[in-house]
């Protein structure tokens, strides 16, 4: 019996719907728990999505103005510095004073007078702040004068030098997955990059790509792969050893939480 | 001395935006989540005639589409701590974002739909534009993969389309088609799933990667 045969015919009606994001909230939370109880049935939903995902890309893309996105900038920068300002405060606001159990008359007394004696400290300590701050001022002004002339002369000689260590690695597929590609973008010198994978087919729910940097014939596991419904994955990978140590990358399919070494196919394998 | 540190701070920076114009959509949002504006300009750079062409498509109205552009970067900028790699591309997640807001926009104009597209004529989709922010070769492969989404979306009978079109860009149920169509719930019903599946045929047929 075909998946087609068995499906239930409402859930059938609505996932090219569902995909296309447009069913009522009721709706769509019939069809995901469907789809969390049958698995078989995500890959009909997953055909479906790819035609769905397509669609924005049909549209004529439309140059905006330039204000647009001078507005959004302008608004964007603001929101960063007062977020800027609103941590800086936060770092520096005093603990406020315990008042302990007061009664009376003398509450109104003893917190006038509190406050006026915290006011006096607290002009008296941003005084010696600000003079200090200003003496801090002028020693970093020497500093960044030097560290400028320092700086100059590493710029004259970048021309001489790559702009960058990043590098980037194209990754090709196995004959089990000839239409995998992607990238590794990474700096050799650093313990992580990043893994752009393309073309490998969504897997079940208890399966999982698994990533392993290689070298001397020992593979390291560096990280687990989730692809979406497109086929595309993007993951962090990190390693206890600098990444250009490595010789080779391999993606395998291995049990749900991955495995010590790999056990299943290979379905990426290419030298860094 | 000021014009020695203005150099290096434009060195500095046309380095940072260099490596920012060809990171990966996922790097840069979650730079965006650390409050880096610059790698929210690449992203605007990147998908803003994308993101007005949908609003302009469901809203009908340029002044109005703008601010949803606009609104809608300021969301990925409000939002990108919330962005899961794991649940899809970042596309996925900018295209829903701006879908959601045209259409609220679009229902507070509170007017019927213009003409989605015509079912037998020409369509407006068809037309063309390089995006001018990206390098040569991304913008090859951005022109080669939209040619191939709107010979498939053409391909399409027109009935099909317009289910599909209705439902995506303008967030109309199945039940509000068939009232408006004045077709059958069911016809509605195998005119999406037929429109899906021939489009999803097509793009297979012309090997799209998206």
């Amino acid at each position: 019996m075909s998946l087609k045969d068995s499906m239930d015919p409402r859930i059938e009606e609505l996932l090219p719907f569902y995909v296309l994001d447009a069913l009522t909230d009721e709706e769509r939370e019939l069809v995901e728990s469907y789809l969390a109880e049958h698995p078989e049935a995500r890959q009909q939903m997953n055909d479906l999505h790819s035609g769905a995902s397509a669609l924005p890309y049909g549209i004529s893309p439309v140059e905006p103005p330039r204000q647009v996105k001078k507005a959004l900038m302008a608004r964007v920068t603001a929101d960063a510095e007062a977020r800027a300002r609103s941590s800086a405060h936060t770092s520096r606001q005093p603990s406020r004073p315990l008042l302990g159990v007061m009664r009376g008359e003398n509450i109104l007394r003893t917190f006038t007078l509190g406050i006026a004696t915290l006011a006096i400290v607290w002009v008296i300590i941003l005084n010696t702040k600000i003079s200090q701050l200003q003496n801090e001022i002028a020693t970093l002004n020497n500093t960044l004068a030097a560290q400028s002339d320092s700086l100059e002369q590493i710029i004259a000689n970048l021309p001489k030098a790559p702009p960058s260590n990043v590098i980037t690695v194209s990754l090709k597929g196995t004959d089990i997955q000839p239409r995998a590609h992607g990238q590794l973008i990474a700096d050799p010198e650093e313990q992580s990059a990043v893994l752009v994978i393309s073309g490998l087919p969504k897997l079940e729910a208890n399966r999982t790509y698994q990533v392993w940097l290689i070298s001397g014939g020992t593979p390291v596991s560096v990280g687990l792969l989730a692809i979406d419904e497109s086929g595309q994955g993007v993951v962090i990978v990190t390693s206890d050893e600098s990444i250009g140590s490595f010789k080779t990358l391999a993606i395998s399919v291995e049990p749900e939480g991955g495995s010590p070494q790999p056990t299943g196919e290979i379905v990426v394998a290419s030298d860094l | 001395m000021a014009s020695k540190k203005n150099a290096i701070d434009a060195s500095i920076r046309i380095n940072s935006e260099s490596n920012l114009l060809h990171a990966p959509d996922e790097t840069l949002v979650i730079q965006v989540a650390r409050g880096n504006t610059a790698a929210l300009e690449a992203l605007y750079d990147r998908y803003s005639s994308i993101v007005l062409g949908i609003s302009l498509k469901v809203i009908g109205d340029q002044v109005l589409a703008e601010d949803v552009l606009q609104e809608t970067f300021w969301r990925v900028w409000q939002s990108a701590a919330t962005f899961q790699v794991q649940r899809g591309p970042f596309t996925g997640w900018l295209f829903r974002i701006t879908r959601n807001l045209a259409i609220d926009a679009y229902r507070r104009r509170n007017v019927r739909p213009q003409a989605i597209s015509s079912v037998n004529g020409s369509d407006p989709i068809l037309d063309e534009m390089p995006d001018p922010d990206t390098d040569v070769a991304e913008q090859a492969q951005s022109i080669l993969k939209n040619r191939q989404i709107r010979k498939a979306l053409a391909s399409l009978p027109g009935v099909q389309r317009q289910v599909i079109e209705m439902a995506y860009f303008y967030g109309m149920t199945r039940q509000e088609i068939a009232e408006a169509t004045g077709e059958a719930l069911g016809t509605i019903h195998t005119r999406a799933r037929l429109a899906l599946q021939k489009l999803r045929g097509e793009l297979d047929r012309d090997e799209f990667e998206g």
